[in-house]
């Protein structure tokens, strides 16, 4: 992997959002134990996010941290109303069931702490493809552990009925979901640090994580 | 330090050889289904237990055989009809916990108790349902006739259809190592005797709950409350093998006497507000935070006490 | 008796261990004692302030633009932050530029927005909460709460950050595995 190459890819592997960032994870813990409702926080998370730091980025970099992070937090809120609209056609079921999280997903930290800290550093193309990785990192993630979670605590997948013999309803509960989520991270870890290890006893030109 | 680990694994066979006794007595009420869902559990946490450690990059060492009194007591805790897929994976659920936080050096909670309160969560009619006493049911049988415990008898009326002696001799339904009375005090006098477990964890839990149950009666009558209130919910066998459990438990006694105390008045109030069963299995997860409180206050002492006795050397140099 | 019964119902309605609101913001806090005091201090004034600016919202709002609410909100704990900064600047200029950074974290994160709509929901649905001084101790409550889930979170800090516990779960992992459960046992309680 080139050195150029890792800060882009960043968000997607190395620095996910959720498993290495701990960032946005109400919504995995609390709303991620079925698909279809990862699926509707997914789709929120990235149009609400994408839209409002590409909108964001043309606000003047002179202006006082604080005054940015609430203007950056309102165009997310604005954005808000016509993604959720668009959500009512496509999920009508599942917008009363994830609740508040729908709207707390719109002031998430991606907007009001790594816009400053990261993306409006870089280059406008650097930081499309940036924040595109970051939000792919967040949704796969979401899948991943939504999937795991249904499975495992339904016994459907996507709603379906798949055919399981032991049902561990607890992992559909947020505590499920911590435990699961510090399951994912540590594993997450153990093969990055495995990784790292083995770059550096076979003399690698980058870091992969 | 070779004295510290030999006295570790004579605590654990210490411990072991009381909860073989509440199999025998297991095996004596509910045949030997009973104790093959202990086998089941020690096999499952075992395994558990050699692939973490693998996982780890740990060797498995003779220490680490406290993984199967973790998974004997939390079977204990069981119906002794509990589906034995469901009682493996909470054995595998509390040594993964376990050993996420560093193992048998570093245990933050009881894993039988993490174990016992995944499955109320998870399978909370399979955990809370049980056959009679005498009703052996075959190792490989689905249950005839199942009846909730007289825990949950005692919890929503306030009274107990069992005779004294069928009380301390645990023929009452219910899990099938927590309900013989007598064998359990037997256990803890000889546990506490060989400092096996905590005096004043163990104190703390039965002066708590027996001033509360005095105090906010359950029943009509004092000393059935009190009477009652000890042979039911777990109280007496989470007293010995939970909340006095010297691995979790603050080490000196008046810490872990108020740990003990504060455990088994919050579970008391529960029981009586809630109706909650075996509720002090649960406080002793939630008040873990404490006994961690306490033992960062105990280490804090230790380093002031040796920094003043160091300081006291120099003078005297 | 009562204590117990309130205590149970502070861990029962936590928003962190039921909600899984400012878990982030959480892991900052219990790292130090001063992180603690300062984010316990500014997110217990966000949430009660920021709940009786919420409850003003809700009775201005028709019933028609509830989706207006998140811009509302955001609207309040933007005038709230802008508000608290003043007053540390002006307050004690020399350790501005250490107290901001506990504003800048607490502001917009889930626990302050979180609370607000848990709030704002728990009234619509049961109108007998919908007055001002409700809405104040509920957002009292909920900043309670979080000072609470800290002192759990705290306790655990070192040993879980120990070297005891394996590379790859030491730190957040183990904090995640350990608040959830914590977040078991209460939920064993409802």
């Amino acid at each position: 992997m080139t050195n150029k190459k890792r800060p882009l890819l960043e968000g997607l592997i190395s620095g996910n959002t959720v498993l290495s960032g701990l960032m946005v994870i109400s919504p995995v813990i609390v709303c991620g134990n079925t698909v279809m409702n990862a699926l509707a926080l997914m789709y929120a998370f990235s149009a609400i996010t994408f839209i409002t730091v590409m909108i964001g980025s043309f606000i003047p970099k002179r202006l006082p941290y604080g005054m940015k992070i609430v203007i950056y937090a309102v165009i997310a809120s604005i954005i808000y109303i016509p993604v959720k609209a668009a959500a009512e056609e496509f999920f009508p079921d599942i917008i009363p069931r994830i609740g508040i999280y729908f709207m707390l997903v719109a002031v998430n930290s991606l907007i009001t702490v790594q816009t400053e800290a990261k993306f409006y550093r870089m280059t406008r193309g650097k930081m499309t493809a940036s924040l595109i990785l970051h939000i792919l990192g967040f949704d796969a993630v979401m899948l991943i552990i939504a999937a795991v979670r249904e499975l495992l605590a339904y016994g459907t997948f996507c709603g379906r009925i798949v055919d399981a013999d032991i049902l561990i309803s607890g992992l559909g509960a947020p505590f499920g979901g911590f435990i699961l989520l510090g399951i994912f991270c540590g594993i997450y870890r153990g093969i990055g640090n495995a990784m790292r290890h083995d770059d550096d006893v076979s003399g690698g030109d980058g870091e992969c994580f | 330090m070779q004295n510290k680990v030999k006295s570790q694994r004579f605590i654990w066979i210490d411990i072991m050889l009381t909860l073989i006794a509440l199999i025998v007595m297991g095996y004596f009420y509910y045949g030997v289904r009973a104790v093959f869902l202990c086998g089941v559990c020690a096999a499952a946490s075992l395994a558990a237990e050699i692939v973490s450690l693998r996982l780890m990059k740990r060797r498995f060492t003779a220490d680490d055989l406290t993984c199967i009194s973790d998974a004997l007591i939390l079977s204990l805790m069981l119906p002794a009809v509990m589906d034995y897929t469901i009682a493996a994976i909470a054995c595998v659920f509390a040594v993964t916990v376990k050993n996420i936080f560093g193992g048998r050096k570093n245990i933050i909670f009881s894993p039988a108790a993490a174990g016992y309160v995944f499955l109320l969560t998870s399978w909370k009619s399979s955990v809370l349902m049980f056959t009679e006493p005498h009703v052996h049911t075959g190792a490989f049988e689905k249950a005839a006739e199942l009846v909730s415990s007289a825990s949950h008898s005692f919890n929503t009326t306030g009274r107990m259809n069992y005779t004294d002696f069928e009380i301390l001799m645990g023929n009452v339904s219910g899990p099938t190592g927590a309900v013989s009375i007598l064998l359990l005090a037997v256990a803890a006098i000889v546990l506490i005797f060989r400092r096996d477990i905590s005096f004043g964890a163990f104190l703390g839990t039965l002066m708590g709950t027996a001033m509360l149950s005095v105090t906010v009666p359950m029943c009509s009558s004092l000393s059935d409350s009190v009477k009652y209130t000890f042979s039911t919910n777990m109280v007496l066998f989470a007293a010995v093998y939970i909340v006095s459990d010297k691995r979790i438990a603050p080490e000196r006694n008046y810490f872990s006497f108020f740990y003990g105390m504060f455990i088994s008045l919050f579970s008391y109030i529960l029981i009586i507000t809630t109706a909650a069963e075996n509720a002090i299995v649960i406080a002793s997860i939630l008040f873990t935070p404490v006994s961690l409180g306490f033992k960062n206050l105990e280490r804090y002492i230790s380093r002031l006490e040796a920094e003043e006795s160091a300081v006291k050397g120099e003078v005297e140099q | 008796m009562f204590l117990i019964s309130e205590f149970v119902v502070l861990l029962t309605t936590n928003l962190i261990l039921t909600k899984a609101l400012g878990t982030s913001t959480l892991f900052i806090a219990a790292g130090s004692r001063k992180n603690l005091l300062w984010i316990a201090i500014t997110i217990t004034a966000f949430t009660t302030v920021g709940s009786a600016g919420a409850y003003l919202i809700n009775g201005l709002l028709p019933e028609n633009f509830t989706d207006l609410r998140l811009l509302l909100y955001v609207l309040i704990i933007g005038v709230l932050y802008f508000a608290l900064l003043s007053v540390l600047y002006f307050t004690d200029g020399k350790s501005f530029g250490t107290t901001r950074k506990y504003v800048h974290v607490s502001a917009f994160n889930c626990a302050v927005m979180g609370t607000l709509f848990t709030i704002s929901e728990n009234a619509d649905a049961d109108t007998s909460l919908n007055n001002i001084v409700s809405f104040i101790i509920r957002g009292a409550e909920a900043g309670t709460g979080f000072i609470l889930s800290a002192f759990i979170l705290m306790a655990a800090f070192k040993i879980l950050n120990s070297k005891e516990v394996p590379a790859a779960f030491r730190g957040f992992p183990a904090m995640l595995v350990y608040l959830g459960i914590i977040s078991m046992a209460m939920y064993a309680l409802v």
